[in-house]
């Protein structure tokens, strides 16, 4: 019998520590969207890009991660309006190390309050834009830095935000390319052997 | 009624960490931006139009006016320019003028062109960031300032707000009395007393 009401009282206690903790939860993401409202321009955050090994002579594909804020969007690559600001990639590459090319995800096409009849491409939560880097042979291996930016303009449910430019920089050590196969030289013969 | 102590401890510091976020919030954007409020004469500005005049805001003192900051990338704000168009119409016999100001890093081509496309019925400018600053930096557009016919700002619309609340705002723009016809009204209504 003692046990029993106990064990209710210890329910009853990790009930209402449930319920705290829910709660204050909830206070914290309104008090983080009422910031949101306040008219502060998002932005956007790039993951940390790990050390990329490009090997000489070949291109290399360099998964760069962004996130958007959450109740945020950014206009796709492709946007669906000349007057519109596509998110865009600019890379700034040392000498002989050759930008290929920018593989942007497929927006998302979705209508907003401020245009329901109207479906705009954009990018929202996490997406990836991928891009190739090529070091040509005469590059001398070792580490170089990638410096770029990404141009993105961002909207909310019912404001936009003027034009931002995010930094985006990665390292790449540069490997020797494999001897090619078949590339092989044959050991020196004697032109008198005959 | 017991509680749990944890649960008291998650509550005080999520609590603590709201107010110094919301604090730290407040002073940022009091910091760097001019407090613009309701009142506040309407600073003045010299913009270029569309059409290559240098426009000033005073050019339009005497009538309410709506000075909307905008720009050509902003969905938002083209949802808005067709109620302003109406509006115009609707109530310019009263008084009032729109003062659209283009927000916009692109060419005054540009501008014109979608100004056109939306069937724009009143000035734009070219804006300037000094502007913007002026006006408290405008960080989100649209935004709409109400100046009375005497220039003092009666109401602020940030982001894009149904037309009828836009309606309201012009209404009490339009509503608001010079000060000096306030003060003859006054001195009439008490030589008829």
């Amino acid at each position: 019998m003692m046990i029993d009401r106990k064990n209710r009282q210890q329910q009853k206690l990790r009930g209402d520590a449930s319920l705290s903790v829910l709660l204050a939860f909830v206070l914290l993401a309104a008090s983080l969207s009422s910031a949101q409202t306040l008219g502060k321009a998002p932005t956007l955050e790039v993951a940390a890009i790990p050390l990329v090994t490009a090997q000489r002579a070949q291109a290399t594909m360099v998964n760069l991660n962004f996130r958007v804020p959450p109740g945020y969007h950014i206009n796709s690559n492709a946007p669906k309006s000349e007057f519109l600001i596509a998110t865009a990639l600019k890379m700034d590459l040392p000498t002989d190390i050759i930008l290929g090319k920018i593989e942007y995800p497929a927006g998302e096409d979705r209508s907003f309050p401020f245009s329901p009849d109207e479906k705009l491409s954009v990018y929202s939560g996490d997406f990836t834009i991928a891009v190739a880097v090529h070091p040509l042979h005469s590059v001398v291996p070792g580490k170089y830095g990638m410096r770029g930016v990404l141009r993105y303009q961002a909207c909310d449910n019912a404001a936009c935000y003027p034009p931002k430019n995010l930094p985006v920089n990665f390292e790449v050590k540069v490997v020797k390319e494999p001897p090619a196969a078949g590339n092989h030289r044959n050991p020196a013969q004697s032109p008198n052997v005959h | 009624m017991k509680r749990s102590p944890l649960a008291l401890v998650v509550v005080a510091f999520v609590v603590a960490l709201m107010l110094y976020f919301g604090y730290h919030q407040a002073r940022r954007n009091a910091s760097t931006t001019p407090r613009i409020t309701q009142s506040t004469i309407a600073p003045d500005f010299s913009l270029e139009s569309l059409d290559g005049k240098t426009t000033h805001l005073s050019d339009f003192r005497g009538k309410a006016v709506l000075l909307n900051f905008w720009a050509t990338w902003c969905g938002p704000c083209k949802i808005e320019m067709p109620w302003f168009v109406d509006l115009q119409n609707q109530y310019r016999a009263q008084g009032f003028q729109i003062v659209g100001v283009a927000m916009d890093d692109g060419s005054k081509e540009d501008i014109a062109k979608f100004a056109k496309d939306m069937g724009v019925n009143y000035p734009i400018l070219i804006g300037k960031d000094s502007v913007g600053d002026a006006y408290g930096g405008v960080p989100a557009l649209p935004q709409s300032f109400l100046i009375t016919r005497d220039g003092k700002i009666v109401d602020k619309i940030i982001g894009l707000r149904g037309k009828a609340e836009i309606e309201d705002s012009i209404k009490k723009a339009l509503n608001t009395r010079p000060a000096a016809s306030q003060a003859s009204a006054s001195e009439k209504s008490s030589v008829a007393q």
